[in-house]
């Protein structure tokens, strides 16, 4: 291996990458595009959700339970029925989530001490929204308050939430996002970079040359782990400090963490472009390495211990899942190497195997 | 124009049928990765990782812990000694939630003093933790009253509360009783695969022949635009409404009722597909080669993806992105698909749905005609 060579194909393909301004402005433009739009669009808070009240009774009880919803800030007034058809009908067409009939004689029964029920209609077709709706729902009845009844409290629960004690999803979408857009973006840049020079030919003259295969691929490695190492750091930064997401741990950590991973995203993009002839199927291939994975199995959105087992195998075959875990635990909890080493451990084994069979793979082709 | 039709017609059903690569990808689509999807992914939320610092270390203490261990919304990974190590637990990640048992838990619980029981939960997915405080609420009022009602010889009557609750909620779940999510998740990977395919599918065939320069032979011949357009976008449609039966299928074996009409839902599946293929279409006309072409989709798809409910609810987004939204035809087929399978809605319910997709096709197909004839 000579440093002369690698420095070479360096040049060559930073000069390549000079000349198309476009391909430049669309890997950096792209992943701030997709970050701005998913942390605004993916939020699995549950607020402001839509309510609809059949209140038999009409006291001032009963109203002032009506307002123990509104007031908690969680629901707001959709509409307020006459009959249980209309009630009905609001609920199947998706205009209200929560429906609560309220008894006739509720006033006249916490009166006498005696216990009311009031029945809650939670639309369950989207579960996790509704299981949120139908906890907060409980705890307010529960909670309401009847001025004589004595306090039942045998045990109290106190329960603290902590990293993100005001529970904002945006604090966990956005470091979750680094993860997916690196996976997404670096691989797909590089298989191109490589495949083109297939289809076109040129990469015949690559191996005519005295250029070994690992200097080939270290020269193309570097100057696409350096667009990528750009794109982690925008949009670590960036997405930091638009979404105001609190930093506890520490910055060189995180793009410590994030320099491996991008090492391993743009490796990826190297051994898939081994595989693959022409560019379509190498974009492709690209695309159900990285691209779906990275949503679906990096515990970015769907977490990974509901999982079935084989499926967590699955999750586990992708990078993604360790570092968005670094992410969170860094950004989140301020972790620090102590506490993150295994996924760091798994991660850099896995940049290891990912160019050893790049390598492989390229020494057979030059053969 | 009628057999020179037909034979354009049949010259398309050919080669779409040749390519055995993108009827594989339907396929897959509509039924493995279907099934994949809906067995893994999942907000349905259990075996919580729970540490339990029992403090009091007394039969008591152990009859409360006992509820937790036994409800398979969690699992006891460890009993840390101390707060501390259990704070550490909490920060590597090896419990999401701590529960800590104060010293004297069964004295104060027998003299009625109300002891504190202390919860930790990660709050890193807020999601998670807003499930889980749920949980825990429910299992110690559920302890409290049992104990109050049980009422040991050694608590005095007096100190006993007069009701357990004075408002009882009852709570019903509507149109999926079980909470599950694999009901809305296959649903939604159904629709999923109707719009990539949808969208993919003619863009890459029209690119093709594009690229390999065969449009120009179809150019010289006496083909209508018009007749070449729908020769080049009726074996899609078809197809993809054929692989709806499949998708079908898996839906059954994953038990998800089917409450309303299947020709309600094919026909507006139809109209959804043909929005979908108009965008194909569209992106086919404004791109010259196949890379760009599958660039376009997928970064087209994105949005319209992430945009329509299927993965994060509508509702939680900001206003401006949640009217930017009515835009994805999307995001309609899924209120339809949700509505004719688990409410089982009518067209009565559903009309508003119905036009908007119709609207959007409408604009989508006539934009893409209009690219189309340019060429």
């Amino acid at each position: 291996m000579k440093p002369q060579r690698i420095i070479a194909v360096m040049v060559k393909e930073l000069r390549e990458l000079a000349r198309d301004p476009v391909t430049i402005w669309a890997s950096l433009l792209m992943p701030l595009t997709l970050l701005m739009l998913f942390g605004y669009a993916i939020s699995l808070d549950v607020k402001n959700i839509s309510m609809g009240v059949w209140d038999l009774d009409r006291t001032p009880r009963s109203r002032a339970l009506v307002d123990a919803f509104l007031q908690s800030g969680y629901f707001n007034l959709h509409g307020v029925y006459r009959q249980a058809a209309e009630m009905d009908a609001a609920l199947q067409r998706g205009e209200i989530k929560l429906a609560m009939v309220i008894p006739a004689r509720f006033h006249a029964a916490l009166e006498r001490h005696d216990t009311a029920t009031v029945q809650l209609l939670v639309d369950g077709t989207f579960s996790n929204t509704a299981q949120i709706v139908a906890n907060y729902a409980d705890a307010i009845v529960a909670q309401f308050h009847v001025p004589d009844a004595r306090p039942v409290t045998a045990v109290r629960p106190e329960i603290r939430v902590w990293y993100n004690a005001q529970m904002r999803s945006v604090n966990y979408i956005v470091p979750g996002l680094f993860a997916v857009i690196l996976l997404a973006f670096p691989p797909l840049l590089t298989t191109l970079g490589i495949v083109r020079e297939k289809e076109s030919g040129s990469i015949q003259q690559i191996f005519a040359s005295p250029l070994t295969g690992p200097e080939f691929l270290l020269g193309k490695l570097l100057p696409y782990g350096l667009i990528a190492f750009l794109q982690i750091l925008l949009v670590s930064v960036f997405g930091i400090a638009w979404f105001d997401v609190p930093m506890r741990g520490s910055w060189w950590l995180l793009l410590g963490a994030g320099l491996i991973y991008v090492l391993c995203t743009v490796g990826i993009g190297l051994l898939v472009s081994t595989l693959a002839r022409k560019q379509v199927v190498a974009m492709l291939l690209a695309l159900v390495v990285t691209l779906m994975p990275s949503f679906l199995y990096s515990g970015f959105l769907f977490p990974i211990f509901t999982m079935p087992v084989h499926s967590q195998w699955y999750a586990s075959a992708f990078p993604g899942r360790y570092y968005v875990d670094i992410a969170r635990a860094v950004v989140m909890k301020g972790a620090e190497l102590g506490d993150i080493w295994r996924n760091m451990v798994w991660l850099l084994l896995y940049t290891a195997v990912v160019f050893a069979l790049a390598t492989w793979r390229f020494r057979k082709k030059v053969a | 124009v009628g057999t020179r039709f037909v034979s354009l017609l049949v010259k398309e059903s050919i080669q779409f049928c040749r390519d055995k690569a993108m009827l594989a990808l339907i396929l897959f689509f509509y039924t493995l990765d279907t099934v994949m999807c809906t067995m893994a992914l999942t907000f349905d939320v259990k075996d919580l990782e729970l540490a339990v610092v029992d403090l009091d270390a007394s039969s008591v203490s152990r009859q409360l812990i006992e509820r937790f261990t036994v409800a398979q919304e969690f699992k006891v990974v460890g009993y840390p000694r101390s707060e501390a190590e259990a704070e550490a637990w909490l920060q590597s990640g090896r419990a999401m939630i701590v529960l800590i048992v104060p010293r004297d838990f069964a004295g104060d619980l027998l003299q009625a003093k109300a002891p504190q029981v202390q919860l930790v939960v990660d709050g890193t997915n807020s999601n998670i933790a807003a499930i889980a405080r749920g949980y825990v609420l429910k299992i110690i009022t559920a302890y409290s009253s049992a104990w109050s009602q049980r009422a040991g010889p050694s608590v005095p009557v007096y100190l006993l509360p007069s009701h357990s609750l004075s408002v009882q909620p009852l709570t019903r779940i509507r149109y999926n009783q079980n909470l599950e999510f694999s009901s809305f998740m296959v649903l939604s990977m159904i629709a999923l695969a109707a719009m990539m395919v949808g969208v993919v599918q003619p863009a890459a065939s029209i690119v093709r022949e594009k690229e390999v320069g065969t449009v120009e032979q179809l150019l010289v011949t006496p083909i209508t635009t018009a007749e070449l357009f729908i020769a080049k976008t009726l074996p899609t449609l078809l197809m993809c409404l054929l692989a709806v039966f499949p998708g079908l299928l898996v839906v059954r074996a994953f038990d998800v009722p089917l409450r309303g009409s299947l020709p309600l839902f094919l026909a507006l599946t139809t109209l959804f597909l043909i929005s979908a293929i108009g965008l194909g279409v569209l992106i086919a006309s404004v791109t010259k080669t196949l890379q760009q072409a599958l660039l376009t989709s997928v970064f087209g798809l994105i949005p319209i993806l992430f945009l329509s409910g299927t993965l994060a609810p509508v509702e939680s987004m900001p206003r401006i992105l949640q009217t930017v939204s009515l835009a994805s035809p999307l995001r309609h087929y899924m209120e339809i698909i949700l509505g004719v399978f688990l409410k089982g809605a009518g067209i009565a319910e559903l009309w508003p749905q119905a036009l908007a997709l119709l609207a959007i096709g409408t604009v989508l197909l006539t934009a893409a005609a209009l690219a189309f004839r340019r060429r």
